[in-house]
Order: structure tokens, then C-alpha cells, then sequence
């Protein structure tokens, strides 16, 4: 179970009081998920996959683990953050399982390599998302693609080695 | 006031603190870069132009949207006391750490062209805050953005 932020967008939206006004029907199952929340579910399946690659990465390249523990700790913050965007109603679960897994390249310049394109691309990805959102959530993708920005310069070899990102 | 009005005046609001913002930046450089030597100090150069240019193109949107730019104070105030190397990369830090906070605000408005300057605006000094720190934050604008935690 998830614990709810203040802001913490339900998965659904509350439904409406019983009354005799006319409107929607409670009982005719569950209302579209509101914009917010939609991206939020986008955002939370991504953040998931980006954890997913650094872990693996790490797996195989041992060597990488001191410099990239640091970014991998602050996209397991972004995740946080994200899933306690959003309540879990009974019954429904924020997907939690990882949905992509490419291969880990077979050299170290091609992991970092593929790192820091999935770091360009999750940022591109966060800027995207901020059209339509409510400002709050809109500031914190924005916040997330700036960071995720820092680790593509964070991941260049220059970086890895003495921990300046440029 | 109606709601576009208030959007209007928000977005203007938010442009004007980016603005003064980088106004702090390129005064706050110049202090930095006297401390600096070498290879940092060319850094801090670039960083001060950088925001001289992100001035400039603030500056020329306010007034398009028919208002007057704030203008730069004569001095600021320093968050602390500069007088070596270290404390002038401190407060580069700093001041990258203000105006990414200040572009983040822009991303609050709900005018989505605002908002997307705002978002893209806030990258570069972002970068540059971790690079004179030496490391990333997971939340970079935000008042927690030093901790990874958030």
C-alpha cells in the first residue's frame, strides 16, 4: 500500500454523492482517469524501466557501480515522488513491474552509451508531459528532465571519472 | 480580473523574477570569477556570458508583452562572505540553483508556451549548478532538490 501525499491524485476520481440529481452513474463503473493521473501511470512505467536499466547495467559492469549508484539513488527519489502523486484505490495497484529490458550492451562505453540515451530520451519524455497537467505536477516533470539532463552530462566518460558532470 | 488576465499577469510575474534572477547571476559571476583561477575561471566567464545572453532574450519578451524589464541592482547582497576559490564555486552554485528555481516557477503558469520556455530554460543552469557542486541532485528548482530523498 501506498502512502498518500497531501496532493495525491486518486487513481480514480472520487465519485459523486448518492442523490436523486441527475448525473453520472455511480454504479456504471469506474470514471476516465483524469490527465494527471494518465501521465502520472506514464511517468511511474518509465521512471520503473530507467531503474531497471541502471540496476542491470550495474549487474554487469561492477566497475560502473560507485558512479552510478548516485543517479540511480535520485531516480528511485523520482519515483517516489511520482507514485506519491497518486492514491491506490482497492483493488487497483500502481503497475509496478518493469515493462522494457533491452540488452545490457557488451561494453562499457556501449552501456554508458545507453544510459545516457535513455536519460536524453526520459527527459525529453518528462517536457512532453507537461502540457495540460496541473501546475504542481507540471513543475515536478519539469524538475525530473532537468535532472535526468545532468545525468547525460554525469554519464559522459569525463564525468564518470572525476564525478564533474561537464 | 478575468482568467486570462490573471494567467497574463502570472506569466509576467514569473518572467520578471526569471529576469532578476539572471540580473543576480551576472552580478554574482563577476564577484565568483575574481576568485577563480585557470581553467575555472574561464568556466565562470562562459557561465557569466551565458546569463547575459539569457538576460537579454528575458528582457526582450517582457517587453514584446508590453511591459518594462526590471532592472538591475546596483549590488546584492551575497548569501556569504566570498574570498577563495571555494566559496566562489559555492556561490556559483548558488546562483545557478536560484535562477533554475526561478525558470521553475515560470513552469507554473498556465500559459503552455510559458511553460515549456520555463522547462527548457531551467536545463542549463541545472547542469551548471552540477557541475560547480561536483554532483547531480534528483530534484533540481525544487527547495529540496539538494537531497536525493526529495
Amino acid at each position: 500500500m501506498l502512502a498518500a501525499s497531501a496532493t495525491a491524485l486518486p487513481l480514480f476520481p472520487l465519485l459523486p454523492a448518492l442523490s436523486a440529481c441527475a448525473g453520472p452513474d455511480p454504479l456504471a463503473g469506474p470514471a476516465p482517469l483524469s490527465a494527471d493521473v494518465r501521465s502520472l501511470l506514464r511517468a511511474v512505467a518509465a521512471e520503473q524501466n530507467l531503474i531497471s536499466l541502471y540496476v542491470r547495467t550495474m549487474a554487469v559492469y561492477s566497475a560502473l557501480a560507485p558512479a552510478l549508484a548516485p543517479l540511480l539513488a535520485e531516480h528511485r527519489a523520482h519515483l517516489a515522488r511520482l507514485r506519491a502523486q497518486i492514491v491506490e484505490p482497492p483493488g487497483k495497484a500502481v503497475p509496478g513491474e518493469v515493462t522494457s529490458r533491452p540488452a545490457i550492451p557488451g561494453s562499457r562505453e556501449g552501456a554508458l552509451a545507453r544510459l545516457r540515451a535513455a536519460e536524453r530520451a526520459a527527459s525529453a519524455a518528462q517536457l512532453r508531459r507537461l502540457a495540460g497537467v496541473s501546475p504542481s505536477l507540471a513543475q515536478l516533470y519539469a524538475s525530473i528532465a532537468a535532472s535526468e539532463a545532468t545525468h547525460v552530462t554525469a554519464l559522459s566518460d569525463r564525468g564518470l571519472s572525476d564525478r564533474s558532470p561537464r | 480580473m478575468s482568467a486570462m488576465a490573471a494567467s497574463a499577469a502570472a506569466g509576467l510575474q514569473a518572467l520578471q523574477a526569471a529576469l532578476a534572477a539572471e540580473h543576480a547571476a551576472v552580478y554574482g559571476y563577476g564577484v565568483a570569477g575574481a576568485m577563480l583561477s585557470g581553467a575555472e575561471q574561464s568556466m565562470a566567464l562562459n557561465d557569466w556570458k551565458a546569463h547575459q545572453e539569457a538576460r537579454d532574450t528575458l528582457e526582450a519578451m517582457i517587453v514584446k508583452l508590453g511591459a518594462t524589464p526590471v532592472a538591475a541592482a546596483a549590488a546584492y547582497e551575497l548569501p556569504f562572505a566570498v574570498r577563495d576559490a571555494r566559496s566562489a564555486r559555492l556561490l556559483a552554485t548558488a546562483l545557478e540553483e536560484g535562477v533554475a528555481r526561478a525558470y521553475l516557477g515560470l513552469v507554473a503558469v498556465t500559459d503552455q508556451r510559458l511553460r515549456a520556455f520555463g522547462a527548457l530554460a531551467m536545463l542549463p543552469p541545472a547542469n551548471r549548478a552540477a557541475a560547480w557542486r561536483g554532483s547531480t541532485v534528483a530534484f533540481p528548482g525544487m527547495p529540496s532538490g539538494q537531497h536525493a530523498t526529495g
